[in-house]
């Protein structure tokens, strides 16, 4: 018994370690970095307003940058980084910024967001950079937004979506991607502008990140006169969705919005085949609608076929460069960028214009060039920049549609690549 | 009257799901019902079995089916090894004991799988999941209806098993009193390292049957574990045939239940007949009160 108990207790110990091991390996790296920064953020505070004014700029910009590259989140990091590269590069083999070259201070947030307030403090008061850009999460950009607007430091937001980070009533903080509630509305401006149903279906994940675009998806599409005949929560991960779709379908609706993560909307649109469920629209709110797995084999596969969705960023919006950049990135990583990496190619041709404008390094001159910012839908990859009073950006949403197994925008029609093809065709018509 | 429109449906889906949730259930009966050991890694052999059929069909193009007749042997043999190796250990420890190791060997399996795989989640598409037949408005995907009869075949067969060889007769003697069964010359370390084995081998025949019709990555089994102790229970502790129709009973619940309370609370109804089953008949659906 005791022999046994002992051999108990060692494999435990064993065990324990092993499912231990990944997470502590990921947060090493960048805690060990951030917890010097923030021991010796107290004393160094005031020395990021004493920067270099206009007539005197050092031999390098240092830019400030926190991502996520390790981590839960670091496959998003790294899309981000990559982005940074190539529009670095890009600015710097162009003659850089006011006569000189641009380098980036990436600092690891490892996906946690004690690291990303630590990492902006870090930058903040430790470094001279004029503004910041951060992060992936939303857990972590608000508080390191937060604490960038502490020091009174500029922060670009290039992809956390969440509505509140640009609602603590800061003056630093400016957006360039449009919030999560703009996915609904999008979706709902989409359906009224091309399909204009009647009736509409919500089938959305029974999550924070599904209701809170449903609930509004069903307002909006309630004011403009659409009758919402089902709003159908679900638990994700579920194996059978039969009982769902054959609800829904009994309803007979002439749209149907989804609000769902990769695999159950994989599983949702293969049911609805089997179900031959045939409304006049599926259009996607975003995530697992309008990501590439998704029309790929390993996703729904020709079941995505026809599929809307809104979407930030597509590689073939008509937006100058975009395609370029697409075509660079895949020669480059080998694979085709998503708009993470859009977003922060943009958003240091963002910098890049708001430095020359501003003619300086100081904090205020460039937050006041930020909050000046007017750039044309060509300027960036991105589309136009332009912030509101809050510091959102006016993004336009795009909606596009999986066409011969690809993600193709079809609206707005100014960015469109190719017409929307409406109704969509039923099952049994597809080959 | 549209609930009704949709109740052909929602039977046969429930019950095609059920099929499969039944073999779940049966592979844990055997380790928890039977063998009494409280098995929280039963998802995660679930799992083994769906990555060992993944790698069946990707690598060596068999067909998920057919991979069963390899993936099942394969598991039969690991799960003996790791009832030889960890779990003989506690075989008359407390349940306490016995969740914490099988917890961290479950742990250990998704870790593995996890570092072997990654944590993508991957599909397995053949050409039974395009497939649907549709009869009097129902629909059917082939693969479910495949996986429905495979389940039904392998319980089947296991409880003929169980009741007519020597081995079955072996086995049931070691769970009803194992200082008995040693006295009766029954060799009991062979029993139980057998029924492991078993239970494992079933866990990763229904990883094969899920695995055509829903998608795996390492966590997958968590789910599944949890609702095979809801279907082990239901049925009744001890009883595969129980297990079994547990399993199609919780499927069948969830199934059409959700027909009325939506389908966001379809996990809750399995457990809501749970509770009522052990308030309103503590011993199972199919089971004898036990002493």
């Amino acid at each position: 018994m005791t022999r046994g108990s002992r051999f108990l207790a060692l494999l435990m110990a064993v065990l324990l370690l092993a499912g231990c091991g990944g997470a502590a390996t990921q947060t090493s790296p960048a805690g060990s970095g951030s917890q010097g920064s923030s021991a010796s953020s107290g004393t160094s505070a005031s020395a990021g307003s004493a920067t270099s004014d206009g007539a005197n700029l050092p031999d390098v910009i240092e830019i400030g940058v926190i991502t996520a590259l390790t981590g839960s989140e670091a496959k998003f990091g790294e899309a981000h980084k990559r982005g940074y590269e190539i529009a670095l590069e890009e600015i710097n083999a162009a003659g850089g910024v006011l006569g000189r070259p641009l380098k980036l201070i990436i600092e690891d947030d490892a996906s946690k967001p004690e690291n990303a307030i630590s990492a902006a403090e870090k930058l903040a008061t430790q470094t001279n950079v004029p503004l910041i850009l951060g992060s992936y999460s939303s857990a972590a950009t608000l508080p390191a937004a937060q604490t960038a607007t502490k020091y009174q430091v500029p922060f670009i937001v290039p992809t956390a979506a969440a509505d509140n980070i640009t609602e603590f009533g800061s003056k630093y903080v400016f957006r360039i991607n449009s919030p999560s509630s703009e996915y609904a509305s999008t979706a709902i401006s989409f359906l009224m502008d091309q399909v204009k149903p009647k009736t509409l279906a919500i089938i959305y994940e029974n999550t924070n990140f599904g209701t809170s675009t449903a609930e509004p998806a069903r307002k909006l599409a309630e004011e403009a006169g659409i009758e919402v005949v089902a709003f159908e929560g679900y638990a994700k991960g579920a194996p059978d969705f039969k009982p769902l779709i054959s609800a829904v379908k009994s309803k007979n609706p002439d749209a149907v919005l989804f609000v769902s993560y990769l695999l159950d909307a994989t599983l949702l649109m293969r049911q609805a085949r089997e179900l031959d469920f045939n409304p006049k629209v599926y259009i996607g709110a975003g995530a697992g609608f309008s990501t590439p797995e998704f029309v790929r084999e390993e996703g729904a596969g020709k079941d995505a076929e026809y599929t809307f969705s809104a979407t930030l960023w597509t590689t073939d919006v008509t937006w100058k460069g975009a395609a370029e950049f697409a075509a660079k990135f895949q020669e480059r990583y080998g694979v085709e960028p998503a708009y993470h990496s859009a977003e922060t190619h943009a958003a240091l041709y963002l910098v890049k214009d708001v430095l020359e404008r501003a003619g300086s390094l100081d904090r205020q001159a460039v937050r006041d060039a930020l909050a000046a910012t007017d750039m044309g839908p060509d300027a960036t990859i991105f589309g136009p920049m332009k912030f509101d009073e809050k510091g959102q950006n006016a993004h336009p949403m795009l909606v596009t549609q999986v066409q011969n197994g690809n993600y193709v925008t079809v609206w707005p029609r100014e960015y469109a690549a190719a017409d929307p093809i409406l109704p969509t065709p039923t099952w049994s018509e597809r080959k | 009257m549209e609930l009704l429109a949709q109740l052909p449906q929602n039977l046969v889906s429930g019950l095609l799901l059920g099929g499969m949730y039944a073999l779940i259930g049966v592979g844990l009966a055997l380790v928890y019902g039977v063998m009494d050991i409280v098995n929280m890694a039963h998802g995660a052999f679930l799992m083994v079995g769906m990555y060992t059929t993944y790698l069946l069909v990707n690598n060596f193009g068999i067909d998920p089916y057919a991979g069963i007749l390899i993936s099942a042997p394969a598991l039969f043999v690991l799960g003996m090894l790791i009832q030889r190796l960890v779990i003989h250990r506690i075989a008359t420890a407390s349940h306490m004991n016995q969740i914490l190791l099988t917890v961290g060997l479950s742990m250990a399996l998704v870790n593995t799988a996890q570092l072997l795989f990654t944590a993508d989640y991957r599909q397995v598409r053949t050409s039974y999941a395009e497939t649907v037949i549709r009869f009097a408005g129902v629909s059917m995907n082939l693969a479910y209806v495949i996986s429905f009869a495979v389940a039904v075949a392998i319980t089947v067969g296991l409880y003929l098993y169980l009741m007519k060889s020597e081995f079955g007769r072996a086995l049931r003697a070691t769970s009803q009193d194992i200082h008995a069964a040693q006295l009766m010359g029954i060799n009991v370390r062979n029993v139980q390292m057998t029924a492991f084995g078993l239970g494992m081998a079933l866990a990763g025949a229904a990883g094969a049957l899920l695995t055509p019709v829903y998608y795996l990555y390492p966590t997958v089994g968590e789910n599944f574990g949890l609702k095979a102790f809801t279907m082990v229970v239901l049925g009744g502790m001890g009883s595969v045939v129980g297990a079994a129709l547990g399993g199609v009973t919780l499927a069948l619940a969830e199934s059409l239940g959700q027909m009325v309370v939506g389908h966001e609370l379809k996990d809750a109804i399995g457990f809501v007949v749970f509770v009522l089953v052990l308030l309103f008949k503590p011993a199972g659906l199919f089971g004898r009160a036990r002493a």
